[in-house]
C-alpha cells in the first residue's frame, strides 16, 4: 500500500472521502528547511517539456498547455525540503546532460521521438527524480482549468447525488 | 451617578456562554429563546456565515499548492499538521501551534479551532444516538460512575436538535443505535448495497447502513427559516458551508438566537476563569483577556454556560481557583481533569470489488457507511468490554489512483481520464473506558501568551482498548472477504488520544457530588449556577461519533437551568 492510498483509506475511515485537494495536502513531505532553490528560465521550460512528455496532448491539451510548469515550480519550491529540491534539479539535469550525451542536443531541442527515449531512459536510470515528476505532473495536469475541466469531468456544484447509476459510454473519470 | 456601577451594568447579562461551537451556540439559541440576554465568548477571531468560507468555492487550479502544507506551515504548526485536518485550505479555522502551547507527557493530538463556530465549522457530521446500552453500562459492569440520567430522558431532547439541525439517514430500529428524526438518507454505492446484503446473510446480527449525518438531505421548513438551502453534494463541508447546509453554529444556532436581539457575541475573548462569590456561593461571571488589546475585562451574569469543548473548558475551569476550590472550580470531586476519553480509530481493512465497472455515480456524498455496533450486545462476553463501530465506504479509483508508476504518455493519460477500479474499506471507532489515570492537568509554571497555564496531557489506551483493536481489524477482514472483496488487508495505523477529536470526560456527570463534577442536568454539583455542556460531562464515551448527544444534553440543560432561575433557586 503506498502513502496515497494508506492516506485515502484512513480518509474512508474517517466516515469521509478525502478530496483531492487534501489528499494531496495530508501527503506533505519531510521538513528540513533551508533557502529554496530558484529555477531559471530554462529549467522552468525544460520542466514543462518534460511534464509535457509525461502528459501529452491527445484529444485534450497537455500538461505544457495547462501550464503545469507553474505548479511543479511553485510546490517544490515551498513544499519540499531543499535536499528534496536538489534532487529533484539535479535529476532535471543529469536528464539534460543524458538527452546530450545520447543525441548530442539537450532535451528541449530533441525531437518527440526522441524524447520519448529519454524519459523512458529516465524510468531506469534516473527513477528517482521520474517518479516524482511524475506524480507532480499528474497533480498539476488533473487540477490545472484545462485538465479538470477538459481532460476530465468537472462538476463543482453537483446539486444531487446518484450512489449507484450506469456508467456512460464516454464517462470521463470526475475531476472533484 | 456612579460611573462603577455603570459600567458593571454594561457588563452584566442573564447569561454567560464560553464558546461558539457546537454546545456553545446551542445554548446561546436556547438562553436567548427562553428570554435571556445573554453574552457568547470566543476566544478565536470572527467568521462570518457564507462570506467568510473563504476557500469554500475555490476551484482546484485556484490554490497555491493543492492543498499541500509548506515547509514553513510545517515548521510553525509541528503538531497540528502531523495528521490531516490541517492544511493549505483549512489552517485559517485553527489556532497556530505557537499559540496552542501543551505538554505531552504521552503523545497527545489536540486541535484547537480560533474561529466562531469553533470545530462545527470542521467537523466530520456524524450524528448518532447513544442507548441505554451505553448509558447503563457503567453501573452494569462497575465502571467508573454511573450516568445520573437514561435513554428515556434524553430522546425528546435528541428529537428536538434533529429537527432543528436536519440529520438524514436510515430507520433501522437498533436498541444499541436509536433512531433519529431522520430526513431521506444519501443513497449507497452499488458496491455498498450489494456489500450490505452479504455481510447481512453472513454475520446474523451485523447490518450496514448509510452514514447518519448533519446535512440537509433535504432542506424543511425549519431548516429554510433559518436561511439554510439544501445540500449541494459538494463535499466540501469542512471548508465551511456557502449554503449553509450541515449543522454548524453559523448556518443553525447562530441565526435564530441574533434575531432575539438578546445575543451579544465577541470573539477574540480568552476567558482566564469564572468568579466565585464564596458569600453568596455562586459564580459572579467570568474574567477574559481580550486576544487583540490584551487588556483583562470581567463580565457578569445570574448563570454561565461553559460550553468552550471538554479540554477548554477543563482548563477553565482548573483555572477558577479560590479559597473555597483551591483545586479548581467545581471540584470537590477531585475528578476535574480525570476520565479523559477519546474514540480509537485508524484501524481496519480494506479491498478490491472486482465487478460494478459498468456502474458509477454522479455528485459527491458527504458521508460514507457505517456499521452499528454489534459486540458483547445479546449476551456475547468477547475478552473486553464494550465495542466499536465501523465507518468506510467503497470508492471507484480515480485520476489520483495508484496506477503502474513506470508508465507516461498517452497511455497513461488515457488511462486515468477512465474511472478506475471499485473498492471499500471498514474503519473501527471503538468506545474508550473512563480511567481515571488518564487526565489533563495545568502546568504549575509555564503559561500561553494570554497568561493562561499550559494544559499537560498523560493519557494513553489501555489493555481493554488494545484487545478490543484486534477484533476492530480482523472482524473488518473477515466481513469484506465473506462479502465478495478481493485483496483484502488489514491497517493498523496506531491511534492516540485526541486524534479521533472526540475528547470527552474530564467534568464527568453523576449521581454522587463526591465522585463526579456535575448532576443529571449538567450543573455543577457544587456550583448551582454552573453548567458544563460540552464532551467534558461525558460519564462514558459510547462508541458512536458525540455531537449529536451534546446538542441534546445542551438544549436540555438549557431549559432546566431557565426554569431554575425563573423559581429563584439559582
Amino acid at each position: 500500500m503506498d502513502r496515497r492510498e494508506a492516506i485515502q483509506r484512513v480518509t474512508l475511515m474517517l466516515g469521509g472521502v478525502m478530496s483531492a485537494p487534501l489528499l494531496a495536502g495530508a501527503m506533505g513531505q519531510a521538513i528540513y528547511g533551508g533557502e529554496s532553490i530558484r529555477p531559471t528560465v530554462d529549467q522552468a521550460s525544460l520542466i514543462a517539456e518534460v511534464a509535457d512528455i509525461i502528459i501529452p496532448t491527445t484529444d485534450t491539451p497537455g500538461a505544457k498547455a495547462a501550464g503545469v510548469e507553474q505548479f511543479i515550480i511553485r510546490v517544490m519550491r515551498d513544499c519540499y525540503e531543499k535536499p528534496d529540491q536538489e534532487k529533484f534539479f539535479g535529476g532535471l539535469a543529469k536528464l539534460d546532460a543524458d538527452s546530450k550525451a545520447k543525441f548530442k542536443k539537450g532535451f528541449a531541442d530533441l525531437s518527440l521521438q526522441q524524447k520519448n527515449i529519454m524519459i523512458q531512459d529516465a524510468t531506469v536510470y534516473n527513477k528517482d527524480f521520474f517518479v516524482r515528476m511524475r506524480e507532480l505532473t499528474i497533480t498539476g495536469y488533473f487540477i490545472s482549468e484545462i485538465g479538470a475541466t477538459q481532460a476530465l469531468a468537472y462538476l463543482p456544484i453537483p446539486g444531487r447525488f446518484d450512489g449507484c447509476i450506469p456508467l456512460e459510454k464516454d464517462q470521463k473519470t470526475w475531476a472533484l | 451617578m456612579n460611573l462603577n456601577i455603570d459600567a458593571i451594568k454594561d457588563q452584566t447579562y442573564d447569561a454567560i456562554v464560553i464558546g461558539s461551537g457546537v454546545t456553545g451556540g446551542w445554548a446561546a439559541k436556547e438562553l436567548t429563546e427562553k428570554g435571556l440576554k445573554v453574552l457568547m465568548l470566543e476566544k478565536g477571531k470572527n467568521l462570518e456565515h457564507v462570506t467568510g468560507y473563504e476557500n469554500a468555492m475555490k476551484d482546484p487550479w485556484e490554490t497555491q499548492y493543492n492543498g499541500r502544507l509548506t515547509v514553513a506551515l510545517k515548521e510553525s504548526h509541528p503538531k497540528l499538521s502531523r495528521d490531516y485536518p490541517f492544511n493549505e485550505l483549512s489552517q485559517n479555522y485553527w489556532m497556530n501551534d505557537s499559540d496552542s502551547l501543551y505538554k505531552e507527557e504521552k503523545r497527545f493530538d489536540w486541535f484547537r479551532p480560533d474561529i466562531v463556530g469553533g470545530k462545527s465549522i470542521m467537523w466530520g457530521r456524524q450524528s448518532y444516538r447513544l442507548s441505554d446500552i451505553d448509558f447503563e453500562a457503567n453501573a452494569k459492569e462497575g465502571i467508573a460512575v454511573d450516568w445520573p440520567i437514561r435513554y428515556k430522558d434524553l430522546a425528546p431532547w435528541y428529537s428536538y436538535v434533529e429537527k432543528h439541525a436536519g440529520i438524514s439517514g436510515e430507520k433501522l430500529g437498533l436498541p444499541q443505535l436509536p433512531d433519529s428524526e431522520f430526513l431521506p438518507p444519501f443513497e449507497m454505492y452499488c458496491v455498498e448495497k450489494e456489500v450490505r446484503t452479504r455481510i447481512e446473510k453472513n454475520f446474523p446480527g451485523r447490518t450496514m447502513t448509510i452514514g447518519r449525518v448533519a446535512n440537509l438531505s433535504e432542506a424543511q421548513k425549519a431548516q429554510l427559516g433559518v436561511g439554510r438551502a439544501a445540500c449541494q453534494r459538494r463535499n466540501k463541508c469542512a471548508l465551511g458551508c456557502p449554503y449553509g447546509a450541515y449543522f454548524s453554529t453559523q448556518s443553525c444556532t447562530l441565526p435564530p438566537a441574533m434575531k432575539t436581539g438578546r445575543l451579544t457575541l465577541r470573539p477574540d475573548s480568552v476567558v482566564k476563569e469564572v468568579m466565585y462569590d464564596e458569600n453568596k456561593k455562586k459564580a459572579t461571571g467570568v474574567r477574559i483577556v481580550d486576544a487583540k488589546t490584551m487588556e483583562t475585562k470581567e463580565y457578569y451574569a445570574k448563570i454561565i454556560f461553559v460550553c468552550a469543548s471538554a479540554l477548554g473548558s477543563t482548563a477553565v475551569l482548573l483555572n477558577s481557583t479560590s479559597n473555597r476550590f483551591p483545586n479548581g472550580l467545581g471540584n470537590d470531586s477531585e475528578q476535574l481533569g480525570h476520565n479523559l476519553m477519546d474514540h480509537h480509530f485508524r484501524i481496519g481493512a480494506s479491498g478490491d470489488w472486482e465487478g460494478d465497472l459498468d456502474k458509477y455515480y454522479y455528485g459527491r456524498r458527504p458521508t460514507g457507511i457505517y456499521v452499528p455496533r454489534y459486540r458483547n450486545l445479546n449476551g456475547e462476553k468477547r475478552d473486553y468490554l464494550r465495542g466499536f463501530g465501523y465507518q468506510g465506504g467503497g470508492s471507484r479509483g480515480g485520476w489520483n489512483r495508484s496506477v503502474n508508476e513506470l508508465s507516461f504518455g498517452a497511455d497513461l493519460k488515457n488511462e486515468l481520464v477512465r474511472p478506475g477500479e471499485w473498492r471499500m474499506n471498514l474503519g473501527g471507532f471503538g468506545e474508550t473506558l473512563p480511567y481515571y489515570e488518564n487526565k489533563m492537568y495545568l502546568h504549575k509554571t509555564e503559561k500561553d501568551k494570554w497568561g493562561n497555564p499550559l494544559v499537560v496531557f498523560d493519557a494513553e489506551l489501555k489493555e481493554n482498548e488494545h484487545k478490543m483493536r484486534k477484533d476492530m481489524m480482523n472482524d473488518a477482514i473477515e466481513m469484506l472477504e465473506k462479502a465478495g472483496l478481493k485483496n483484502v488487508t488489514g491497517s493498523d495505523r496506531k491511534s492516540y488520544l485526541g486524534m479521533a477529536i472526540h475528547e470527552m470526560g474530564t467534568a464527568r456527570m453523576g449521581r454522587d457530588p463526591k465522585t463526579s463534577v456535575l448532576n443529571g442536568n449538567n450543573q455543577m454539583h457544587d456550583v448551582k449556577n454552573v453548567f458544563v455542556t460540552d464532551g467534558a460531562c461525558m460519564t462514558s464515551a459510547s462508541c458512536v461519533n458525540p455531537s449529536l448527544t451534546y446538542m441534546a444534553l445542551t438544549a436540555r440543560a438549557a431549559d432546566f437551568a431557565v426554569k431554575e432561575l425563573k423559581k429563584k433557586n439559582i
